[in-house]
């Protein structure tokens, strides 16, 4: 009864804390914009002091692992670097911030994505040569008995 | 009545109805319009979260899809992977195979947390109508039912449909991570442009996993 009790309250613990952490970590490194084309730039911030020196973005991915230290204070406090994905493989990365005092802040993830929208069609199909074969066949084959019947006329006509 | 003058008369009746029906055709093929798939207004989906009534189901782990199954428009075909260009531009499958529906392998599977995109073809200048010709008509609610090779079956429910133009394409909608497992149809739509030979717009659909 009492471990069960203890084990529950256990569970509780953790369970808050996964729920907080997140929050917490989401707010020490931020990625903008959260997705962007190949090619394009993100920035990233974190929410060191500047005092304390420059901040080193830890940026692992698909076949990727590089250090981007930070280059500006951020407007609102912090400090941040841009960060330029042309020849990034597509996909989902993660920025990891450490602070010049060596505080490892949370980490935040970005997505490298195609370039515009898909060519996903190659045009209706222009089916109608069947039709026009089809009646090109019969109109000629019209104007052939036409022919015929208005020759056989002329020459039952000079007979008689 | 000597019979020459009736043979003829049954053959000028055969001359006539040919005439008339060959010209028929002629008119048709020259004016008919091959099936165009149904359009979507513009912009029509500016949230897809929005109108969202169900709680996102729980993610799966990581699986290849193989099979996609979109009962309201009559769709089931078979998957493939496919990447990206050298030029950074999402790959759909080859054009000789539109039945086929591409799953954009450097994303999320269905089922995963993230977005799971899928591309299929419009139509296809050789065989008509592809896989996703009748995207444009899915409704909010309608089921889509994708079979992963761990032969789980991911279902979704459709968010909202919308039309983009190609310029324009909602990168971060389409192609965002997240915590809850959603899925993205893209096609295309709009107005061909036969001297691009490429349709202007993309059609995307949004959907979430049911739980």
């Amino acid at each position: 009864m009492k471990t069960q009790s203890v084990l529950g309250s256990v569970a509780l613990g953790v369970g808050i804390g996964t729920l907080l952490l997140p929050v917490a970590a989401l707010a020490d490194t931020t990625v903008s914009p959260a997705t962007t084309p190949v090619g394009g730039t993100v920035v990233l911030t974190s929410t060191c002091n500047p005092k304390s020196g420059d901040a080193i973005f830890r940026v692992t991915g698909p076949d990727r692992d590089q250090n981007v230290r930070s280059t500006t204070a951020a407007a609102g406090g912090g400090l941040s670097a841009e960060l330029f994905t042309a020849g990034f493989t597509l996909g989902t990365y993660t920025v990891t911030a450490t602070c010049g005092d060596g505080t490892s802040l949370g980490s935040a993830t970005f997505t490298v994505t195609p370039v515009g929208g898909a060519p996903a069609g190659t045009g209706p199909r222009a089916d109608n040569h069947g039709l026009l074969a089809a009646g090109g066949t019969l109109v000629a084959a019209a104007a052939t008995g036409a022919l015929l019947l208005v020759r056989r006329r002329r020459y039952a006509v000079a007979r008689a | 009545m000597p019979t020459g003058d009736r043979v003829p008369r049954t053959a000028v009746a055969l001359i006539a109805l040919a005439g008339v029906a060959g010209g028929g055709l002629l008119a048709l093929g020259a004016t008919r319009t091959p099936p165009q798939p149904p359009r979507v207004a513009p912009g029509t989906v500016t949230d897809p979260a929005t109108g969202r009534s169900t709680v996102p189901g729980k993610p799966l782990p990581r699986a290849t899809p193989v099979r996609i199954t979109i009962p309201a428009i009559d769709v089931r075909a078979d998957l493939v992977p496919v990447g990206a260009s050298a030029t950074g531009e999402v790959e759909v499958p080859p054009s000789d195979r539109p039945a086929v529906a591409g799953w954009y392998r450097l994303g999320a599977s269905p089922g995963e947390a993230g977005n799971a995109v899928v591309v299929g073809h419009v139509d296809s200048r050789e065989s008509g109508p592809a896989v996703f010709f009748a995207l444009g008509r899915l409704k909010p609610g309608d089921r889509i039912q994708v079979t992963r090779s761990d032969a789980r079956v991911a279902t979704f429910a459709v968010d909202g449909v919308g039309s983009y133009p190609k310029a324009r394409f909602p990168t971060d909608l389409v192609y965002g991570a997240g915590p809850a497992p959603r899925l993205r149809l893209v096609t295309c739509g709009g107005r061909f442009d036969e001297r691009a030979r490429s349709y202007l717009d993309n059609v995307v659909v949004f959907a979430t996993l049911l739980p």
